[in-house]
């Protein structure tokens, strides 16, 4: 099994990783102060358009997103339908759509859509590796945290193998008839403990071959390779900045909808 | 003057945390710097611990009770394990190796020249190193584990059973690196299957079931004079076929009764691809079918299709009827995992053995009796009440055959059943097989050793490229020969 697939690699795969974790936490903070509705939906286009350095072609792009895109229908129809609002538009059982909410729910599903979206670009953008030696580096993160990450993220194939595997045996060897309730206690059972079996025998092997190998979690260390700042960095925050400014700007200058701004 | 020593232990004294008894009851031995030495042993005897004594893993990284007079361990020593897979840590190829010279604190400008010479000294010959390791085959990933050990720079390599996982041409490939890398290194080698590599060796140590040394002297000497013992250890000495008492191949069956399996373009899919073909094949009560492939040829997947496991598209009939879904499937045809715990389901052996009966609600005196002489026949019955896991290797292969085959089915697909076993329990496997074929049941299993399809298999099936290409009656040993 494989756990990534081949992509072209952008100018974004080379800014330092503890540049991009900073800046799209920041990010993340940032989209949950804004309360302007033109203003998000700007946002929220910024941080779609950026997923075209992401390197990956658009149709997986979509697969990928697919779970946000989900995220993006319930948290606007959620609020849509069941917000409080003065200016009714329909009413159907308990289902109340209002001006107000309506807005207010589309306003919730753009914010999500910018987090997936600005979620998804790190995690598509990002080796694992470089992360870990841009911490290590960067962020003096300990060696061996870091490098155990590094191999459990190996294990991880392996364990969907076993998955499958077990779910095979099962299906042969058939299940005794039980209650609703104790057939799931008992399948969850039936997974978890050959599973964490096999995993904890696996992450001691691997710890004494790292030993065996000469890692001391604690010990001084050179690194293959050198996470630095490049131009790139400043290219990328400065990008941020100026998508920002702009998208305030433009939100407050030129509304979507004349009338509607703070949706709260 | 006192000889120089490599690596040495003096009166070891260890014991593992929960056993009443000693591994080691005051063991001594030393190695000289360039000897070749052999450790063999049974399995469970604590030759992998010997090993990991002597590099200092032991107490140093696995926390183990020991005391000894003194232990000389390497200053520079590489270490190689036995599982392809739990011996890496970072993604790529050229991230593994670097990170052994990371730990060492190799300059960052030396790192790719030194990858480079390591992978060559293995015959790795990569275009570009940047290759994820999980594309490589498993014999690739030992010479890789060589490899890194290598990157320390050793006076003495520790070698723990490193083809024991492998299938025949990995074994080839790794003791060929082995052997080009061996002059004027200390080797220190625990395996069990030493066919074709003897001669590599100038001392064999061999290690009782107690703990104890029994024999320490040069290779050849050792061998000729031990058979014995290495046979009862379940050691693969050179020659070991030839000794079994008699090749048992039992005439074909008559096909006059209707097959107990038969496909016609038969097809096996993951997704939308097709990996596995067969476009006509039948098996007979009384046939023991062994299929061989290379590595991802598909083999295992033809039992997947045949269990309909996994998307299947024409025709393949168990017991004379198409049968669709895997529960009436397995009334009919047993399965064995090549990994037995992830099919056990119970905490004891014995409710292990009846789980399937227990399903079909089986009354429990009947079960009792019915797991009683399969436990009997098997030899589990005194570990009737141990968890599974307990088991050793070799039990536990017994015990998912047993676990398999309670129902009665008259049809048995096995994923190498004998892999990574020694010969005592390897040899203990085919004769149970063999005896459930002589009683009329079918097998089809999967395996990567030509000799148990020769003196075992009544059939070969070949697999190239997803498909099952050749049927060959290999019952007699001229068409065996004429197969390959």
């Amino acid at each position: 099994m494989q756990l990534t697939f081949p992509h072209r690699r952008t100018w974004l795969h080379r800014v330092n990783p503890v540049v991009k974790l900073v800046l799209f936490s920041l990010w993340f903070f940032a989209i949950i102060l804004i309360h302007d509705f033109s203003v998000m939906i700007n946002v929220a286009i910024g941080s779609v358009l950026l997923l075209i350095w992401s390197g990956h072609p658009w149709k997986r792009l979509l697969l990928y997103a697919s779970p946000f895109l989900l995220v993006f229908v319930s948290s606007t129809t959620g609020m849509m339908f069941f917000g409080s609002g003065e200016t009714p538009w329909f009413k159907w059982g308990i289902v109340n759509i209002t001006e107000e909410s309506f807005y207010r729910g589309l306003h919730l599903g753009f914010r999500a859509l910018s987090m997936a979206a600005v979620g998804l670009l790190f995690g598509l953008t990002t080796r694992p590796v470089d992360l870990f030696y841009a911490l290590m580096q960067k962020a003096k993160l300990p060696p061996k945290y870091a490098y155990s990450f590094l191999a459990a993220m190996r294990m991880i194939p392996i364990l969907v193998e076993e998955f499958q595997t077990l779910r095979h045996a099962l299906k042969i060897r058939g299940m005794k008839k039980q209650g609703k309730l104790m057939t799931i206690y008992r399948t969850w059972h039936r997974y978890a403990i050959p599973l964490l079996a096999q995993s904890i025998r696996r992450a001691h092997r691997i710890a004494v071959a790292m030993e065996a190998k000469r890692f001391a979690g604690g010990a001084k260390r050179t690194y293959y390779y050198i996470i630095g700042f490049t131009y790139r960095d400043i290219a990328f925050a400065a990008l941020t900045a100026v998508l920002f400014a702009a998208s305030f700007a433009a939100g407050i200058q030129w509304p979507y909808i004349a009338d509607i701004t703070d949706v709260r | 003057m006192t000889q120089k020593i490599a690596a040495g232990v003096t009166n070891l004294k260890l014991k593992f945390a929960g056993e009443d008894a000693l591994l080691f009851k005051g063991v001594s031995l030393a190695f000289r710097p360039g000897e070749h030495a052999l450790l063999l042993g049974p399995s469970g005897c604590g030759k992998s611990t010997l090993l990991q004594v002597l590099s200092g893993l032991i107490p140093g990284s696995i926390e183990v009770p020991m005391i000894a007079d003194e232990v000389i361990v390497p200053e520079r020593w590489g270490y190689v394990f036995q599982d392809p897979d739990t011996q890496f840590c970072m993604p790529y190829v050229d991230e593994e190796l670097a990170f052994v010279l990371e730990n060492l604190q190799v300059p960052r400008e030396d790192m790719p020249a030194r990858i480079e010479r390591h992978l060559r000294q293995v015959g790795l010959s990569l275009p570009d190193s940047h290759v994820p390791i999980q594309t490589l085959s498993q014999g690739m990933k030992q010479r890789l584990a060589i490899a890194s050990a290598l990157a320390t720079e050793p006076e003495v390599l520790f070698l723990d059973e490193p083809t024991a996982l492998l299938d025949e041409e990995g074994t080839e490939q790794v003791w060929q690196t082995i052997r080009s890398l061996a002059d004027g290194m200390t080797l220190i080698v625990v395996e069990h299957k030493i066919e074709g590599i003897i001669d590599l060796f100038d001392r064999i140590v061999v290690i009782g079931p107690a703990g104890e040394v029994v024999a320490d002297g040069a290779a050849r000497e050792v061998i000729s004079l031990r058979k014995k013992e290495l046979d009862r250890y379940g050691v693969w000495y050179p020659g070991i076929w030839d000794d079994r008492p008699s090749l048992r191949r039992s005439p074909l069956p008559a096909p006059d009764v209707p097959p107990l399996l038969a496909m016609e373009r038969y097809r096996g899919l993951r997704g939308s691809v097709v990996v596995i073909e067969a476009e006509q094949a039948d098996v007979y009560p009384g046939d023991w079918i062994g299929i061989m492939g290379d590595n991802g040829a598909g083999k295992s997947s033809l039992l997947l299709a045949i269990m309909r496991l996994i998307k299947t598209e024409g025709v393949c009939e168990v017991a004379g009827r198409e049968l669709k879904k895997v529960e009436h499937l397995a009334e009919h045809a047993a399965f064995v995992f090549q990994n037995p715990e992830l099919q056990f389901v119970t905490h004891s052996v014995r409710d292990e053995i009846e789980y399937s009966l227990a399903v079909d609600g089986v009354p429990l005196e009947e079960r009792r009796a019915r797991s009683a002489d399969l436990m009997d026949a098997l030899q589990l019955l005194e570990s009737a009440d141990r968890h599974p896991y307990q088991l050793s290797m070799g039990q536990k292969r017994r015990l998912s055959v047993a676990s398999a085959i309670i129902r009665g089915q008259r049809l048995l697909l096995l994923d190498e059943p004998t892999f990574g076993l020694d010969a005592r329990n390897t040899f203990a496997m085919l004769d149970l097989l063999e005896r459930l074929r002589a009683e009329g049941m079918a097998i089809v299993m999967v395996t990567h050793d030509p000799r148990i399809v020769e003196r075992y298999c009544t059939k070969l099936w070949r697999v190239r490229e997803g498909r099952l290409t050749h049927a060959i009656d290999v019952s007699t040993p001229a068409n065996m020969a004429a197969s390959r």
